[in-house]
């Protein structure tokens, strides 16, 4: 993992992390520090050709990769992001350390504001996987319903629809007549509310583009909800999935956080 | 290129210097020491704003960490019912989910009645806003009917909340009470009252009223049933916005709720 950090003009410092625990930190292409050990609170200090102070900080994360903080002189530096950065005024291309915009002189996001981005991004991104859940779900689940509603049809074809069904169904009796008309609906209804719900979660991620915060609670309330309700229907599937269901709630949550934060930065 | 006013060097172009903000094409209006001045007042400004800043995310965080709970208990108490009526169909059960409920919701709007208490006052209306509250009504009502009935349409099959109430003989002002008039008042209380309000204090009004409304929709956990729920919310929110009183949307809310409930008995 390589992460850069442009200062100004003429500094830039990059940190290579290795698999066994190496950290390499560069400053102008010169090793500032290399070794395989952390100091306290897993930082590392180090020192910029000025005389500054420098203080990389890993912070682990519970869902995602760490978050790394370099701070020079006590203030934290935007890291160097993979495309250009862009005033959101004006498009005019900046740089990293750019506090305001060179061609229309409106104030640049802080670094601070980049991370709560990234983790807003984050949580929009887990809708969109949602979303893509919800569609390919949707579809086999519709194939499997179907055949197995499919053989169950076959089996009651010879019986009229006004007799009673000899065997209770989750403690209710049914008319034939009645079984087969839900038996027809059960693939089309498992389809219709995975499609709903995709298209909700379709939604809300256009939405978090303009509102981020109102849309990742929404789309957060209506995961769990999901959760609990099929929950209720079939208690096993609680325990079915649950890492992912927890990865995806702990990137929503870190949304919201992210979201509200940004929203109180600006007011 | 150098700004004259922090003396940094300016890429060749921009009009605006990237460090201070500057517009380059002006006269600069200190020249002596004004590097250390700006740096000093922008490090103060950033300072405010943080002391400023963090305890307004605290609260704001706080105060969603509690409409959480509220909401994740109502979930708790839809799951254990939901869990229970797997084996057990009696009415007893919907009373003493009704029950917990009003628990949860006496709790929510006691401990913060000071700033609900301006929902529970009559205000006096005019009479364009007496106009628009019925005409509000009326839509409300002729859209979710044509919902229901499309769903009926497409063979959807419904629950019905008074064939148990019914089938135990329970009299008809017992089934009026638990279905159509505490869940208008619970849920009012609930959504109207502590959710919308405290996302109002936190939120815009406009994304607090989307909010509450989209919660409402999931809580009744079935997905095909959010968009009618979803527009219930809007419509109640509206309502208690319009009218600065949680006793019009509990009026409406109650009457459907009755309409529903007469449809299903003369069924």
């Amino acid at each position: 993992m390589d992460r850069k950090w442009e200062l100004d003009e003429a500094t830039t410092v990059t940190a290579h992390f290795g698999w066994f625990g190496k950290k390499v930190i560069d400053v102008n292409g010169r090793k500032a520090y290399d070794a395989r050990k952390y100091t306290r609170k897993r930082e590392i200090e180090f020192a910029m050709p000025d005389g500054r102070p420098g203080l990389l900080s890993v912070n682990p994360e519970f869902i995602g990769r760490p978050t790394v903080h370099l701070r020079v002189g006590g203030n934290l530096v935007v890291e160097t992001p993979k495309k250009a950065i862009t005033c959101e005024s004006c498009s005019a291309v900046a740089k990293p350390y750019d506090k305001f915009c060179g061609k229309c002189g409106k104030p640049m996001p802080t670094a601070q504001d980049y991370e709560l981005r990234g983790n807003v991004s984050s949580a929009t991104n887990a809708i969109k996987a949602l979303a893509v859940l919800f569609i390919l779900g949707g579809l086999l689940m519709f194939a499997v319903t179907k055949s197995q509603t499919d053989a169950a049809l076959t089996r009651i074809q010879a019986m009229q629809d006004d007799a009673t069904y000899p065997k209770q169904i989750q403690g209710r009796t049914y008319k034939v007549g009645e079984l087969r008309k839900e038996l027809e609906w059960e693939p089309w209804g498992v389809l219709s509310i995975n499609l709903v719900l995709a298209a909700i979660m379709i939604g809300l991620a256009i939405w978090a583009r303009r509102a981020p915060l109102p849309a990742v609670l929404i789309a957060t309330a209506t995961y769990v909800v999901l959760i609990v309700a099929n929950g209720i229907s079939d208690p096993r599937s609680l325990a079915q999935g649950w890492i992912i269901k927890l990865i995806v709630i702990a990137f929503l949550i870190k949304g919201i956080k992210a979201a509200l934060a940004l929203r109180d930065a600006r007011a | 290129m150098q700004c004259p006013a922090c003396q940094r060097q300016v890429r060749s172009g921009t009009q605006f210097c990237p460090g201070c903000g500057q517009n380059l094409a002006a006269p600069a209006p200190v020249v002596v020491g004004m590097a250390a001045v700006g740096d000093a007042a922008a490090v103060t400004q950033a300072v405010e704003m943080t002391i400023t800043r963090a305890p307004r995310f605290v609260q704001h965080w706080e105060e969603l960490k509690r409409l959480a709970w509220i909401f994740g208990l109502f979930l708790a108490i839809s799951f254990a019912f939901g869990i229970a009526w797997r084996s057990v169909h009696s009415p007893w059960l919907d009373v003493a989910a009704t029950a917990a409920q009003a628990l949860v919701v006496l709790v929510a709007v006691g401990s913060r009645y000071p700033k609900l208490a301006f929902l529970f006052r009559f205000h006096p209306a005019t009479f364009r806003d007496a106009l628009i509250l019925v005409a509000i009504s009326a839509v409300f009502v002729a859209l979710a009917t044509w919902y229901f009935q499309l769903l009926a349409y497409f063979g959807v099959p419904i629950y019905t909340a008074t064939a148990l109430f019914t089938a135990a003989d329970w009299p008809l002002w017992s089934i009026f009470l638990l279905v159509s008039l505490a869940p208008a008042v619970l849920e009012e209380l609930a959504f109207r009252g502590v959710i919308q309000s405290s996302l109002e204090r936190m939120l815009n009004a406009r994304d607090a009223w989307l909010i509450q409304a989209a919660l409402f929709s999931v809580l009744h956990l079935h997905p095909l049933i959010f968009p009618s729920h979803f527009l219930m919310g809007l419509c109640f929110g509206y309502m208690r916005r319009r009218s600065r009183s949680i006793y019009p949307g509990m009026l409406l809310h109650a009457c459907w709720n009755a309409l529903v409930v007469l449809q299903e008995l003369t069924a």
